[in-house]
Parts: C-alpha cells; sequence; structure tokens
C-alpha cells in the first residue's frame, strides 16, 4: 500500500500544478499568480538543464543563458521565417540550434574543468551576447525580437493564455522526469562518477570528455526548450536572454534550491523568480536579500532547501 | 553645480523604500482628504470619485535607475500640486521596477492588467521593453502613456508591426528619435550651412536610428555625411574613437550617446584638443542632457544639440516647473522629468473633458487626442495619427554663464511632427 | 591609419592595456595563491571608483583616494576573508560561488549608499592637462596611467621574487598544505593574500574612475574584461596578466577602429583564438584541472 503513496502524491501535485490556471480562477489574481507560476516554471527548466551539469557532472557552468537565449531566438525566428505555428517545428529549432551552440563551446570548454571551466562558459556566453546583440538583421540586436507567434499543436492552440501554461507545466515535469530518468540511468552514474572522481572513471573505460560533452550538449538543449517557452510566454527575445544576469540567476536558483537533487533546482528558481521579479518592486534591496540567501545556503547548507527539508524530515521521524 | 548644490543632492538623496514610501503616503492622505476641501485652484470641489489608479513602470535599479527616479519625482510632485486628484479622483499610484529586462517590463504589466487593475499605464524607459510589452497593451486594451522610450516604431505603422507599431491604446509624451535626430540634420545643411558630417553614434537600435535619421535630414538639405564610426553601448575607453575622428577632415561630427557613455566620449573628446583642432561636437540632446552636463560641464561648451527641451527654455510653464521641482527637491529637473510631468498633465486634462470618467475607452482616447497645452517644452499636442507628440525642436549649445554650463537656446525647428511611417 | 595615427592609437593601446593590467592584477593574485577566482573583484573595483568618488567630492583629494580606497577595501577583504571564504577552504569551487553572493550584496549595498546617478571625476590636478605629441594633444593622465601600470607590475615583481612575503606565496602557490605543514601560518597568509588583492581591485577603481566613470553595472562589466584578461595570458601569475593586459589592450583599441562592427566580441574573440592555440593562456600554468 505505502509503495503507491509517492507515485499517486506525485501525480496529484503534478496535476494540481497543471490545472493553477482553472483551480486559482476564483482568485482576485489569478492571472498574474499564473504568469509568475509560469516564469518560475521556464526558469526551473533552465535551472535543472544546469543542474545536469553542475550537480551531476561537477560543471560549474556560469554562462548557461547561452543556450537558453539561443532556444529563445531560434523558436521566435523557426516560426517567423517559415511562417509556421507549429510548436515541434519551434521546439525542434530551439533545441538543434541550442545543442550545436552548445557542442561547439563545449567542444573547448569541457577541456578545462572547475574553475576555469566556469571562466571559460562565462566568457563565451559573453561572446554568444555579443553575437546577438550585433546581428540586428537576425535577431533585432538591441531592439529585441518581437512578434513571437505563439505555437499549435495537432489541433491545440497555445494562444490562450491558459492553454499556454498548461504547455510550459507540462513541458516542465517531462524535463523533470527526463532529468529523473537521467539521474538514475547509468548515463547519470556515470556523471556522477566523473565528478566525484574522474581519474578513476578515465581508469574505468569511460571517456571523459566525450561524457563531458555529451552532458553538455544535453544540457544546452533542455535550456534552449526553456527558451523557446519563454519567447512564447513574453512573445519577445532580448539580449538580456543570452546575458550574465540571466546565467547567474539559474546558477543561483541551483544552488539554493540544492545541487544534485531533484527538485531543488525548480524550488530555487521559484525562490529566485520570487525575490527578483516580484520582491524587487517592493523592496529597493532585492539583490542584497538575494546575495545573502545565496551566501547562507553555500556556506551552511550545501544541500539547499532540499537538503534543509529532508534534515528537518529525518529529525522528526528519529 | 557648485559646491553647495551638490551637498544639497547628497543630502536629498533617499533610500528608494523611503521614496516609495513616502509618496505612497502622499497620495494616501491626499485620498482621505475630506470631501468639499479647496483643490488648488480655490473652488470648492464635490465629493471624491472613484480612485484613479495609475500604474507606473520605471527603472528603479540598473543603468538607468536614476531616470526613474527623476520620472517619479516628477509624477509625484505634479500629483502633489493637485491635492491628490485628477479631475476629482483620488490618485493612486503604483510603482514597478522595470529592471531594464523586457521579461520583468512584460510580468509587471501583466500585474498592472491582472492584479492592480490599473485605470492605465505610464512610463517604460528602455525601448526594447515598450517594444516588448506593446501587443499585450493593444490586446488589453490598456491606455499606456509611454514617458521615455524614443524607438521610431513604437507610433509608427511598420511592415508586421516589426519591430513594433502604433496602436490606439498607446501614446508618447516623450520623442521618437526621428524627432530628435532629422530636423538638426535638415537644420544644419539649410539654415547653418553645413556642408559636410561625419557620423559617431553608440551601435544599437537608438543610436542607429539616430544617425540614419540624421543622414536623410542632412542629405536632404543638400549635406554630404564623409564617413561614419560606431562604438558599441558601455565602450569603455573612447580615445580610440576619438583619435580615429581627428585623423579624418570633416570637422562636424554628429553623435548619439548618452549616460556614461556621453561622458566618455565627451572627456575623451576634450582631452584630445578636439575644440582647438577645430571639431565641432554635435547631436541629439541626449548627448549634454542635465546627466551628463552636470558631470562633464564645460568640457562640453560649444556642443550644438537638439532637443525638445532645455532647463533654461525662457517660458512661463518651463519657470513654474522649475521652480516647483527645484523646491520640492533641491535638484534641477531634467528633461525626462519633463516627459513624465507632461504624461500627468495630458492624463489629467484628458480626464477633465471625459468628467474622470476612464469606463469609455474610445471617449478617453478622443480626450487625450484632443489635448493642447502649454508644456515646460512650449505648446504640447498629440498626432492624432500616430499619438507621437507635436513638438518643437530646439537647437541647443552649451555655453559656460556664471560659471555654470547650460544648454542656451539658438534656434528651434517648429512643429516637428513624426512622419509616421 | 597614417603613421601619426597609428602612433597615438599604439599609445591608447598600451594604455588601456595598462589600465587592463592594473584590474587584473589582484583577480591574478587571489587565484595564484589561494585557487579562487574572486568573483566579487568588480564589485571591489567599483567600490573602489566609488569611494574616490566620495573623498574627491568631499576633499577634492583625489590623492587621499588613492590611498584610502585601496586601504579600506584591503581591510573589507581582511574580514570576508576568514569570516566566509575561510569555512569553506579547501573547496575552491564553493569559494568562487560564495564570491558571487558577496558581489550581489556589495554592488547592491553601493547602490543604496551612493546612489544610482552616473557619475564621473575629473583627472586629478597635475595630471588634468595635455601634451603635444605627434603634433596633437594627448591627455597626461592616460601617460601616467601607463607609467603606473608599470611601476605596479615592478613593484609586484620585486615583492614577489625578492623578499620573504614573496617566498611565502610562491611556495603557497606550489603547495600550500606543505607549507602549513612547514608552519607558516596559513591563514594569515590567506586573509593577506585576499586583503591584497581586493586592495588592488580598489586601487583599480581609483585609477580608473577619471576614464571609464562610474556607474551601476559597472561592477559585470569590469569583472568580465578582468577575466578576460588573465584568461588569455594565464591563470595565476604576475606574468600572464601581464601578458593578458599587453594583448588585450592594443587588439582591443586597433579592432575597435578598424573593424567597429565586430568591437564589442572582439575581446572575446581574442580570448578564444588565445584558448584555441594555448588552453592555459599564454603563460599559463600546466595545472586547468583543479
Amino acid at each position: 500500500m505505502t509503495r503507491f503513496v509517492a507515485p499517486v502524491a506525485a501525480l496529484v501535485i503534478a496535476a494540481l500544478l497543471v490545472t493553477f490556471p482553472i483551480w486559482s480562477s476564483a482568485w482576485e489574481s489569478s492571472r498574474y499568480a499564473t504568469t509568475i507560476l509560469q516564469s518560475m516554471l521556464v526558469v526551473a527548466i533552465l535551472a535543472l538543464s544546469l543542474d545536469l551539469l553542475v550537480g551531476s557532472a561537477g560543471m560549474p557552468s556560469l554562462g548557461h543563458a547561452a543556450y537558453f537565449g539561443a532556444g529563445a531566438y531560434a523558436a521566435a525566428i523557426a516560426g517567423q521565417r517559415l511562417g509556421s505555428d507549429d510548436l515541434l517545428l519551434g521546439l525542434g529549432a530551439a533545441v538543434l540550434v541550442s545543442a550545436v551552440l552548445a557542442l561547439a563551446i563545449g567542444a573547448v570548454a569541457v577541456r578545462a574543468a572547475g574553475i576555469f571551466f566556469l571562466m571559460l562558459t562565462l566568457a563565451f556566453a559573453q561572446m554568444v551576447f555579443a553575437i546577438a546583440f550585433q546581428a540586428a538583421d537576425i535577431t533585432g540586436g538591441s531592439n529585441g525580437f518581437s512578434g513571437v507567434r505563439r505555437p499549435t499543436l495537432v489541433g491545440l492552440d497555445f494562444n490562450d493564455g491558459t492553454a499556454l501554461f498548461h504547455l510550459v507545466a507540462v513541458v516542465f515535469l517531462l524535463v523533470l522526469l527526463l532529468v529523473w530518468r537521467i539521474r538514475s540511468s547509468t548515463y547519470g552514474r556515470a556523471l556522477v562518477g566523473l565528478r566525484e572522481n574522474e581519474r578513476r572513471m578515465r581508469a574505468l573505460g569511460y571517456n571523459a570528455t566525450r561524457l563531458k560533452l555529451s552532458a553538455f550538449v544535453l544540457a544546452g538543449a533542455i535550456a534552449g526548450v526553456g527558451g523557446a517557452l519563454q519567447a512564447y510566454s513574453i512573445r519577445f527575445v532580448s539580449t538580456n536572454d543570452v546575458g550574465v544576469a540571466r546565467s547567474v540567476e539559474a546558477f543561483v536558483s541551483v544552488l539554493i534550491g540544492g545541487a544534485s537533487t531533484l527538485l531543488g533546482p525548480a524550488i530555487g528558481a521559484a525562490v529566485v523568480v520570487f525575490i527578483e521579479r516580484v520582491l524587487d518592486s517592493y523592496v529597493p534591496y532585492a539583490d542584497t536579500i538575494l546575495g545573502l540567501v545565496f551566501i547562507v545556503f553555500v556556506l551552511a547548507a550545501r544541500q539547499g532547501i532540499v537538503g534543509l527539508v529532508r534534515v528537518a524530515f529525518t529529525r522528526v521521524r528519529a | 553645480m557648485d559646491e553647495k548644490t551638490g551637498a544639497e543632492r547628497r543630502s536629498y538623496r533617499l533610500t528608494r523604500r523611503q521614496f516609495l514610501a513616502a509618496s505612497s503616503a502622499a497620495a494616501a492622505i491626499a485620498a482621505c482628504g475630506p470631501a468639499g476641501t479647496p483643490g488648488p485652484s480655490g473652488e470648492v470641489t464635490a465629493s471624491p470619485g472613484p480612485a484613479l489608479k495609475i500604474g507606473q513602470l520605471l527603472p528603479f535599479t540598473k543603468v538607468y535607475a536614476e531616470l526613474g527616479n527623476s520620472m517619479k519625482r516628477a509624477t509625484d510632485l505634479y500629483v502633489k500640486q493637485k491635492g491628490g486628484r485628477l479631475a476629482n479622483r483620488p490618485v493612486t499610484l503604483v510603482y514597478a521596477d522595470e529592471a531594464n529586462d523586457p521579461v520583468v517590463g512584460a510580468q509587471m504589466t501583466q500585474k498592472f492588467i491582472d492584479s492592480d487593475r490599473v485605470d492605465l499605464m505610464m512610463g517604460i524607459v528602455a525601448t526594447p521593453i515598450a517594444y516588448a510589452v506593446r501587443n499585450a497593451i493593444d490586446a488589453a486594451k490598456l491606455i499606456f502613456i509611454e514617458t521615455n522610450a524614443g524607438g521610431n516604431a513604437l507610433t509608427r505603422t511598420t511592415n508586421n508591426c516589426t519591430p513594433s507599431c502604433k496602436s490606439k491604446y498607446i501614446f508618447r509624451t516623450s520623442f521618437s528619435s526621428y524627432q530628435i535626430s532629422y530636423p538638426i540634420g535638415e537644420y544644419f545643411a539649410t539654415r547653418k550651412g553645413v556642408k559636410e558630417v561625419f557620423t559617431f553614434v553608440a551601435d544599437y537600435g537608438f543610436g542607429n536610428e539616430s544617425a540614419a535619421d540624421f543622414t536623410s535630414g542632412f542629405t536632404k538639405g543638400g549635406g554630404k555625411i564623409t564617413g561614419s564610426l560606431k562604438a558599441p553601448l558601455g565602450s569603455a575607453d573612447f580615445l580610440p574613437y576619438v583619435t580615429q575622428i581627428k585623423a579624418q577632415q570633416t570637422k562636424d561630427i554628429y553623435s548619439f550617446f548618452s549616460g556614461t557613455d556621453a561622458i566618455n566620449y565627451i572627456k575623451a573628446w576634450t582631452q584630445l584638443g578636439m575644440p582647438a583642432a577645430g571639431y565641432k561636437m554635435n547631436g541629439a540632446g541626449f548627448l549634454t542632457e542635465q546627466d551628463v552636463l552636470k558631470e562633464v560641464k564645460e568640457q562640453a561648451n560649444g556642443a550644438t544639440t537638439s532637443l525638445f527641451w532645455a532647463v533654461t527654455l525662457d517660458n512661463a510653464e518651463n519657470k513654474a516647473f522649475v521652480d516647483a521641482y527645484q523646491k520640492e527637491y533641491s535638484l534641477l529637473p531634467d528633461v525626462f522629468a519633463v516627459q513624465a510631468w507632461d504624461g500627468m498633465q495630458a492624463v489629467d486634462l484628458a480626464l477633465q473633458a471625459v468628467k474622470g470618467d476612464t469606463s469609455n475607452k474610445d471617449a478617453f482616447i478622443a480626450a487625450l487626442e484632443g489635448v493642447k497645452f502649454k508644456s515646460p517644452r512650449g505648446d504640447f499636442e498629440f498626432d492624432k495619427e500616430t499619438h507621437n507628440p507635436i513638438q518643437d525642436m530646439y537647437i541647443r549649445e552649451v555655453k559656460v554663464q556664471s560659471g555654470q554650463a547650460v544648454n542656451t537656446i539658438v534656434d528651434k525647428v517648429a512643429r516637428v511632427t513624426d512622419p509616421g511611417k | 591609419m597614417t603613421p601619426e595615427t597609428a602612433v597615438v592609437q599604439a599609445l591608447n593601446g598600451i594604455s588601456f592595456g595598462a589600465l587592463l593590467f592594473i584590474l587584473a592584477a589582484g583577480l591574478s593574485l587571489i587565484f595564484g595563491m589561494m585557487d579562487v577566482v574572486n568573483l566579487a573583484h568588480g564589485a571591489f573595483y567599483m567600490l573602489g571608483a566609488y569611494i574616490t568618488l566620495t573623498v574627491v567630492q568631499r576633499t577634492g583629494q583625489f590623492w587621499l583616494a588613492l590611498v584610502l580606497a585601496p586601504l579600506l577595501i584591503g581591510a573589507l577583504g581582511l574580514v570576508i576573508e576568514p569570516l566566509l571564504l575561510r569555512r569553506l577552504r579547501g573547496r575552491h569551487l564553493d569559494q568562487v560561488l560564495l564570491t558571487i553572493g558577496v558581489s550581489l550584496v556589495i554592488a547592491d549595498l553601493i547602490g543604496l549608499t551612493f546612489g544610482r546617478e552616473i557619475r564621473s571625476i575629473p583627472f586629478p590636478a597635475g595630471l588634468d592637462h595635455a601634451i603635444t605629441i605627434m603634433g596633437g594633444d594627448y591627455p597626461v593622465y592616460r601617460l601616467f596611467v601607463i607609467v603606473f601600470g608599470v611601476a605596479l607590475a615592478v613593484l609586484l615583481a620585486v615583492v614577489h621574487r625578492r623578499t620573504r612575503v614573496g617566498a611565502l606565496i610562491r611556495a603557497g602557490v606550489d603547495d600550500a598544505p606543505m607549507l602549513a605543514a612547514l608552519g607558516v601560518d596559513i591563514d594569515r597568509l590567506f586573509a593577506l593574500t585576499f586583503a591584497v588583492g581586493a586592495a588592488l581591485a580598489g586601487l583599480a577603481g581609483v585609477i580608473a574612475a577619471p576614464v571609464f566613470g562610474i556607474y551601476p553595472g559597472m561592477d559585470v562589466d569590469y569583472l568580465i574584461y578582468s577575466l578576460v584578461v588573465v584568461v588569455v595570458g594565464g591563470l595565476g601569475t604576475l606574468s600572464g596578466a601581464i601578458a593578458g593586459a599587453s594583448l588585450v589592450g592594443p587588439v582591443d583599441t586597433f579592432g575597435k577602429v578598424l573593424f567597429p562592427e565586430f568591437a564589442l566580441a572582439l575581446i572575446f574573440m581574442i580570448m578564444a583564438l588565445v584558448l584555441l592555440l594555448r588552453p592555459t593562456g599564454l603563460l599559463g600554468r600546466i595545472r586547468i584541472a583543479r
């Protein structure tokens, strides 16, 4: 009996999440709350993808927004240039472009480790930012890319705000499921092995460079999906979406929520979005709060919010 | 700026929380005022109508923060002067931080629409944010008064609405980049007798628009552009650029830069002795606006720019505005304050015309289209076609008067209208 | 480009490179000793600029700021290292992450304390005039920056090679645990290193303030510049910082005017190119997997 409790609870929570705009519709600010939740889910996808690198493989990328932004631009531009609203086409373009970009940058970056890797990913992301800014004919440059078309999928029209939320929530759940599967697969364990002891993994016959590069491309592709969803949500893509601030947001989300915990990055994303995009209009020191929260988690709670909850939970049970 | 005003600046500076708290309190007190109290004009007003909620989306953090602060000051001052009411409706101002990020801007706009349910929305400093929220505002039929962003497309008919296009719900009390760039180009060629110009602008949407509009005005008037150069936003070091400008023969340079870039450019210009070598700095007005001028002071001496306002502009409305602003904040207002102030004026007058009733959107839009008033900048009215202002462009020259560098008015191009296409 | 212009542009480039060296020196020092990339470096730099602004406004004394800002920021470093970084000793990556948080807090508090206006300070008296080079005016301050940068490099090199502290640093770079085993107070050494690195960032803020201006967001802009310089030159060595700055400064200067459309991406293209050819940077130590 008890072994059904967890899956059933997960299904119920998932259903509640997807149907949020419906059951919250009685609230006065339901639509705004939906907007914020949607934004949290998008950043959560970005953070979940980053955690594949940071948490699983121990690859601290500080330029992850490059792939997020590339996906956003790709979905937006593909939709407009090809005159198609097809969701699979948009997401396909996003995955393709961000994966190729991640492959190109990763080929250089994964040769470095630790702090060098962090700096290289940051610097390459700045290069992507510069290109997005400069290539105004394609990306709209500093003016941004406006009028992103909302997608359709075999009769489903996501033009409506509620339908789009369902899409974002479902994709988020799929990404969560994917990350969960990866983490429990041999591939995922190999990544963790890399983080724990790369030399040993090499001795065991793993091609560490190829393994890292594959993780980098996979994380880039998932980030690209997040970017595409943001482009559909805001119907606009700007150079901010490839900027360093977005990368820091993702990184902070992973660390606050708890790296290498399944749900941590998503919870962290919710906290970060709340502080940066909601609280920011009420207090003038939102960045200070975010910075302090971050410092405390890095110093004292390396497993993030999820880690704290686990500790509390085991204490209660003991 | 002398030492004394410098000290006053410092003592004035409140934290943003104090600032936000103080202003919402002022609005609240005004809102709770007893019915039948004498209004500012002296007549006894009737009992107040329903509250008027105005959402103000302005930058309070990141690089444009001070523009947001300036615009907020002007807005609060206007509401205070009117005793907290416009057309007898108590005003509630809801401020949100645009954070120089279109994603945040879009979310805050959604907040105004769905959560705050504002009667109208104002603000937005950065052009990409205005472009990002344009469709959402249009779809929500929310009346929006743009009080800074000057991207041409916001009030134009464009191909596929890219990057933006006009909307019947969107008005602008600031300017379009055409307005601050094209007339001075034409003026240089036809009235100032300048034959050749070299352009040097910030390489982003706005700078490029400004260069293109200046170029078309100048060449249409018979002038010739001999060359051009661009610098990315946030170019730390301007010496290489100015060295390159000095290596070519055209003496008149047209520039679009603002903020830190303008300061660094003007300083590099002075350092390389450009004035002595016979070079003349010209540009769109933001090159020498108050925020820049107070830092570079006499180094900008002789720069000729075009803008729809200057702090020295000699008219009764401007004097009253500058005095009131200075009295309230111990600061000189800047053009951003004027834009926000005129936004409030336009709203106020339109509200009066519809007797405070904003429920009929079309009637309120018609009222806004019909407003004509004396602004600190001179005569103000909206172009009914585009909802962009019709306004005089002043040709201004920086001069040092009694130790202070100020923009002085040397000429004007009357009633400049954006072509709308 | 005429030869005269080329000479002036070369001067511009060298001067820009000197500023970049001053900016990157502290970052490189901390990394060399502690294996920590201090991502709060830009925030320390920003703080240096704002302290300069305040001192110049109050007293008009630029040179006072040149002494005061590094001292104050060094003191801040002396607090931050034991209070925060030391707790994560040996976990280099966590230490780096910690500095992201420190950076967010410092930059935001600067905005709350000093305001978010864009500011600028004049060149200090005595260095605010121009001299004639190649028949045209050239600002003396930019020449001063070159002299200052070279002097700083020489000073750091002398300390590094000829003094006991330098010997400790060299030993610490090679093998900090061994140094501790030999009875050297490693806590003190690390705190001191971090403080000096932070002070150097503050010093860069003072020297650069009259040239680059003071504005919200400058911390990130110049952090990225300094990262590029040390990555290009090779992390963690004085000679690496010098090499990086010497390459990036002039190339960026000439590139800006010769290929203006690539100006924004230029320094990253330099970086990518160098890394493709030499993954450890021009003069980097082969220790990239740490």
